[in-house]
């Protein structure tokens, strides 16, 4: 079953078009499944994975990167992961056809929700369990999905979060070491001087003795 | 600029909230004091100044009111010298004249008078002057607003100089029983009119000389056409449209009136010979005048040989003059820009006897208020047909606002048509505390910061802002649209929405029981349908339905590939299910000709039905099913009270109690069922528009609700048939072209935020409030109309300006996240006379009407009824009390709520208000909601009709509205005493329109406009007026239709006969006059005068 579909463009995330999700019978909060899929296509860059499955508690995101742009879906683990990559496939070919050089020019969110249309019928057809066999047939010669990455949509999402903690903690080390250098210079110093104050009192004393008592 | 950078400004974590508004936190470190540390300071500061330093609201302070007001005077105003040196520039006509005619017909006031300010103002005096100058030694008190509105009602010992001025304000014939001193009535008002051109001209004279519009002038001149006309001189200037009324006025006069022009002709000769002698000058000026033929002074010959005509004329000419104190085409009356010129009093602020003038309305539309702003902000402002508010001058404190005993509150039309400037921008600039968008009232501290208009906190400018898209400049984030324009449209970000923007949907849920059949809607409806299927706003997401109902419910299936649609019956209402649930609503560009065919032939297959049930609650249900995962339009159409299933309703009316006295039972929803479906609905952005055709009760109280918090509309066509009443038919039919047709927003919400201080406790209009002050409106259409009431919570010291600001979040039908922000801005006053002056009387009249409909349903009608009348006694009384240094017998008021009364008058005989009057119960409730949802615009056409002459139109004055002469003729009184037999006569009521007929009318106008030979060959149930080839008709057909064009609705014509039945409703619109039940104007205003000086 494919819960969400959406389509952000990578570089600044900006969604271009999605599908309404209309499974509300099942009774299934999907507005929290929403907001970390918008998450999401703001986190990815062109640095990440081209096609990744995400594990959220208990539902799958599915995305594949092209042309610059993230083509990303919601569904149940259960759901064949290889209908789900072809099915992204075939979004891809088809939105690319429709709108490819539109793409990196617009501004407003969802400038392509027509596309909406398009990708309700290309579900229909995908989740149709009858005519998934066939579907399923015609793609037995597509890339071998078990290559894809599996990693948790937490990770992804709290990379960035951890990165700065990283760097906050780095930060500190940096500050704390510069101190500590600057307190061992002081304590150098320090002990230099009182070295040097003690042997010239001895000296001192010496002098003193050499010249009134010895003599 | 990266959008990621920006977006933490926004708000990122919460898309929908416009904003907390609630928790303003108040930085506050510049007091309001420093507001406006820009330019805009002088501006501020010099209006309130002078206002606080002349008490009465005198010369200073209220020129740049009037200023205001009339545009293009303001230039004759700066330009105007003051009397001393008019000589400088004697080589002007323009000026020579006034320097013979002011000096030669006024010197005595001018040299009495302290102030060289108001030299135009003069033009008051004429009268005196003409008359005799030994009636003026007050002349000199025209200096001082009080004693100018002394003389309006005079005690009775005054009984002269009462007499000159009272005629000339209004004739109030029939109230006041005309006493001697009426005698120089004729002369004094003749006089006007020939002594005020010349005056009139020197006011508006300097124009010439000055930088001011050219086109500004000959309005002024035309303004004095219609006196004059009727005297024979047909003036060159293109003359305005209140000539025609005077000879029908002269017709319409009532005995007493002419009672006393002939009474008069002796005096008024007497009076005259004095005059032209000692007013030669008018004539010369006239003389020097280019546009105005010589033969002006002719014009007083045949005055002097024709008092008594004149003299009954006169007092109805008057009334053209009557201030209408609004800018553009309509006039002012040369003696009131006198009387505001010279005394200094706002015209607004001038006293009216109501009691004694009877001819308030202006000639046309009565114009709004304009806030007495510094000019370069009201040039910004809001437009008062979006925004409006009952006081255009709030009160510094609540103690202030108790004082004036007026609604305080706003009226809105958020989602107008309008063309307006839309902002793509990636960044919304707004404040960082309350979340206010950056409007024009906002103040720029320098180029990196501006300060909040509602909260004073300052925020950055965001870089992205420093640069002007428009004139691509950068560095000037004041010179932004965002900051130019006090309406204006943004493009949300993806941060404004929740999920994707929805398509458009929309589902029909269709009564086809046998009652419905009965009616014939179903044919209209799907012709409409088929015919407007391409114009539904929508783009190629959307989506349609259809499920029809009678006791059970019947889906059809649309899905493309069928052949035909299949039709699919739930007989189960009790646990209703949808049979197939993704292909009941369909893609309509893909299934476009199955939905043909079954708009073709549903209205066949029902013909036969004998099922008399209606399960309306079960069929909201499934609809509200369908449509919960995406939202959309749910347009339901019923014909009959709902008496199956779920939210069945019992018949609550008893017609023997319709005309009883008691009061109004069964106001209020018999059951929840319906508000609680409409909440659900509002949850999943669903909106619920109803449509009621029935003859019988349907108890739409009940009904009403699920449109009511649904943010829906509702429709009511009582009696509908598609045989009986075609008028009703072309209703609906236009009405339905016009909802499938018009703009809709979807999942909407609206935020509404004002300055600190102040805060909107009430709403009105059809929504649901979620959090306190978010209206939730899962669609919002143009014809929508919101109403607040507002009050002040804290002082509003230190403040020059105020400001109003609406916020409307929705997606329009293309799909696109929109945001529509309103800014309204206006001054802070702390003089009880300033609120008064700023009042604006439509405005309150239609908060009250709001108020009075939650009154009705909360408590009583009648505790209603007596809250109006209360509204009117206070604010009347308080401004007796504390604005009036002198107490004068009389009712008095000032200019600007001379019309209160009227209205509140109107409200109580208005079919949702009116008690005794055998109402309909459906019909009251139907009311109730129009006035509650209805813009002000609209709304106040069903509360007070207007009334105009229509077999004697003619072009003049005519507006030219797309190469289409539309004449204008004058909105009359509502009452029977201005309806004459010879004439025909158009009543527009809003929704409505009733053109009567009189038994004698003029042949003329039967055969060239109605295409009959006779009155009596005038069909019963004409409804249409026929497409005659005769300048006659056409005149007639383009006014009616200018008149239906203003308005999104579509009013039936009714053509009404002496005999007619519908003469009955026409008679209960003449609201000014007495029925069995409800007083007259004239009863009424003693009534309150009685309550006031109790």
């Amino acid at each position: 079953m494919i819960l969400l579909t959406m389509i952000a463009r990578v570089a600044d995330g900006l969604p271009l078009a999605a599908s309404m999700q209309e499974n509300d019978q099942l009774g299934r909060d999907l507005q929290q499944y929403q907001s970390q899929a918008k998450q999401l296509c703001r986190k990815l860059d062109a640095q990440s994975p081209d096609r990744c499955t995400l594990e959220a508690k208990d539902m799958n995101f599915h995305y594949l990167i092209a042309d610059g742009v993230c083509y990303l879906s919601l569904c149940e683990p259960s759901f064949p992961k290889k209908i789900v990559f072809s099915y992204l496939e075939e979004l891809h070919r088809e939105f690319s056809d429709q709108y490819g050089r539109k793409i990196s020019i617009v501004t407003r969110p969802y400038s392509f929700i027509e596309f909406d249309t398009y990708i309700q019928k290309t579900k229909k057809l995908y989740i149709d369990s009858r005519a998934r066999r066939n579907l399923g047939s015609i793609n037995t010669e597509l890339q071998d999905v078990q290559r894809i990455m599996v990693a948790n949509i937490e990770e992804v999402l709290q990379r960035g979060e951890s990165l700065s903690a990283l760097e906050t903690k780095g930060n500190n080390l940096s500050t704390l070491s510069k101190k500590y250098r600057s307190d061992a210079k002081y304590l150098n110093t320090r002990s230099t001087y009182a070295k040097v104050a003690a042997v010239a009192v001895f000296v001192i004393t010496l002098i003193i003795y050499v010249r009134f008592w010895w003599l | 600029m990266s959008m990621a950078g920006i977006n933490p400004q926004n708000g990122t974590g919460q898309p929908y909230a416009n904003g907390p508004s609630q928790n303003p936190v108040g930085v506050q470190e510049l007091p309001g004091i420093n507001y406006g540390l820009t330019h805009q300071a002088n501006y501020n500061y010099s209006p309130m100044q002078a206002k606080a330093s002349v008490p009465p609201g005198p010369a200073p302070g209220v020129y740049p009111s009037t200023a205001y007001q009339h545009v293009p005077q303001v230039s004759s105003y700066q330009a105007g010298p003051p009397p001393t040196s008019y000589p400088i520039s004697p080589g002007q006509p323009h000026l020579t004249r006034p320097l013979l005619g002011g000096p030669a017909s006024h010197t005595p006031p001018q040299s009495a008078s302290p102030g060289p300010r108001p030299p135009p103002a003069m033009s008051t005096p004429p009268p005196p002057a003409v008359s005799s100058s030994g009636y003026y030694p007050n002349p000199q008190h025209h200096h001082q607003p009080a004693p100018g509105w002394q003389y309006n009602s005079a005690p009775p010992p005054a009984g002269p100089p009462t007499a000159t001025n009272a005629p000339p304000r209004g004739p109030a014939p029939n109230h006041v029983s005309p006493p001697a001193p009426y005698s120089s009535a004729p002369s004094a008002s003749l006089s006007l009119s020939a002594a005020r051109p010349p005056t009139g001209l020197q006011g508006y004279g300097p124009p010439g000389p000055g930088s001011a519009p050219p086109p500004m002038n000959p309005p002024a001149v035309q303004q004095y056409h219609p006196s004059r006309a009727p005297y024979g001189t047909p003036p060159a200037g293109p003359p305005t449209s209140m000539q025609p009324a005077a000879p029908p006025m002269a017709n319409a006069t009532p005995p007493p009136p002419k009672a006393d022009g002939s009474g008069i002709g002796a005096n008024h000769v007497d009076a005259k010979p004095a005059g032209p002698p000692q007013h030669g000058p008018p004539g010369r000026h006239l003389g020097h005048y280019p546009s105005l033929p010589p033969g002006y002074q002719h014009a007083a010959g045949p005055l002097n040989t024709h008092p008594a005509l004149e003299s009954a004329t006169q007092p109805y000419v008057q009334a053209p003059r009557q201030a209408p104190p609004g800018p553009g085409p309509a006039q002012l009356s040369p003696s009131l820009a006198s009387m505001s010129l010279q005394s200094g009093t706002p015209e607004s602020l001038r006293v009216v006897n109501l009691l004694q003038e009877r001819n308030l309305l202006p000639p046309g539309p009565v114009p709004a208020p304009t806030p007495c702003l510094p000019q370069d902000l009201q040039k910004i402002n809001c437009s008062p047909e979006v925004f409006r508010c009952t006081l255009t001058s709030i009160p510094q404190t609540q103690s202030l606002l108790n004082k004036a005993k007026m609604p305080l509150g706003l009226l809105l039309h958020p989602f107008k048509d309008l063309s307006l400037p839309v902002v793509t921008s990636s960044a919304i600039v707004r404040c960082r505390s309350c979340r206010t968008y950056i409007n024009p009232f906002v103040s720029f501290l320098d180029q990196r910061r501006w300060k909040c208009n509602m909260c004073y906190r300052v925020n950055d400018v965001p870089e992205e802002f420093m640069y002007n898209p428009v004139s691509r400049s950068y560095g000037e984030p004041h010179r932004r649209p965002e900051v130019q324009n006090a309406t204006i449209e943004f493009i949300a970000p993806a941060e404004y929405m929740l999920r994707p923007p929805q398509p458009a949907v929309y589902l029909f849920v269709l009564d086809v029981s046998h009652n419905a059949v009965e009616t014939g809607y179903l044919k209209v409806f799907c012709q409409s349908v088929l015919d407007n299927i391409n114009a539904l706003p929508g783009d190629s997401r959307t989506k349609i339905g259809f499920i029809t109902f009678d006791s059970t419910i019947h889906f059809y299936n649309l899905q493309e590939g069928l052949s035909q649609p299949q039709m699919l019956i739930v007989s189960d209402i009790e646990d209703i299910f949808l049979p197939t649930p993704d292909s009941l609503l369909v893609n309509l560009n893909e299934s476009k000709e199955l939905v043909q065919d079954l708009l073709k032939s549903l209205p066949a297959m029902f013909e036969k039905t004998m099922e008399t049930q209606s399960a309306l609650g079960s069929a909201l249900q499934a609809a509200f099913k369908l449509l919960s995962p995406t939202g959309g339009r749910l347009s339901v159409f019923q014909t009959q009270l709902p008496n199956l299933g779920a939210g069945l309703l019992q018949s609550r009316e008893d017609p023997n109690q319709r005309a009883s006295a008691k009061d109004i039972q069964h106001l209020s929803p018999a059951t929840d069922f319906y508000k609680k479906l409409a909440l659900d609905c509002s949850g999943q952005q669903v909106a619920v528009d109803l449509f009621l055709l029935s003859s019988q009760y349907c108890d739409l109280a009940s009904l009403g609700c699920v449109a009511r918090y649904s943010a829906g509309s509702i429709y009511y066509f009582p009696s509908y048939h598609h045989q009986h009443n075609p008028a009703q038919v072309e209703r609906f039919q236009k009405d339905l072209k016009r909802y499938l047709t018009r703009k809709i927003g979807f999942e909407a919400v609206m935020r509404i935020r004002c300055t600190k201080g102040l805060s909107i406790h009430t709403f009105h209009g059809h929504f649901f409030v979620r959090s306190t002050d978010l209206l939730s409106l899962p669609n919002v259409n143009p014809d929508a109309g919101f109403a607040v009431q507002m009050s002040i919570e804290d002082n509003l010291d230190d403040m020059q300006v105020v400001s109003f600001q609406a916020a409307l979040l929705y997606t329009s039908s293309k799909g696109e996240r929109r945001i529509r922000v309103h800014t309204l801005c206006l001054p802070v006053v702390q003089s009880l006379s300033d609120i008064f002056a700023g009042a604006d009387v439509q405005a309150m009249a239609g908060l009250l009407a709001c108020m009075a409909v939650d009154r009705s349903v909360t408590a009583s009608l009648s505790d209603a009824r007596d809250a109006m009348t209360n509204a009117a006694i206070d604010s009347l009384s308080s401004y007796r009390q504390s604005v009036l240094t002198i107490q004068q017998p009389g009712l008095l008021a000032p200019a600007c709520l001379r019309l209160f009364p009227l209205y509140i008058l109107a409200l109580l005989k208005q079919k949702a208000f009116r008690t005794g009057t055998s109402t309909r119960l459906d019909d009251r409730v139907a009311a109730m909601c129009h006035l509650k949802h209805q813009p002000l615009a609209y709304a106040m056409l069903m509360i007070h009709p207007a009334l105009y002459r229509l077999d004697d139109l003619t072009d003049e004055g005519a507006l030219n509205v797309n190469e289409r002469t539309v004449p204008q003729p004058r909105v009359l009184q509502l009452s029977v005493e201005k309806l004459s037999r010879e004439g025909a006569f158009l009543m527009d009521a809003g929704t409505v329109m009733y053109l009567w007929i009189g038994r004698n009318c003029n042949p003329n106008f039967l055969t060239q406009v109605l295409g009959v030979p006779n009155y009596a060959a005038v069909p019963d149930n004409l409804y249409l007026l026929p497409e005659l080839d005769t300048a006659e008709s056409q005149r007639t057909r383009a006014f009616v239709a200018w008149l239906r064009e203003q308005r999104p609705f579509f009013p039936s014509l009714h053509v009404v006969r002496d005999e007619s039945q519908l003469k009955v409703a026409l008679m209960q619109n003449l609201i000014e006059d007495r029925t069995e039940s409800a007083l007259s104007y004239y009863e009424y205003l003693l009534h309150l005068q009685q309550q006031i000086s109790k």
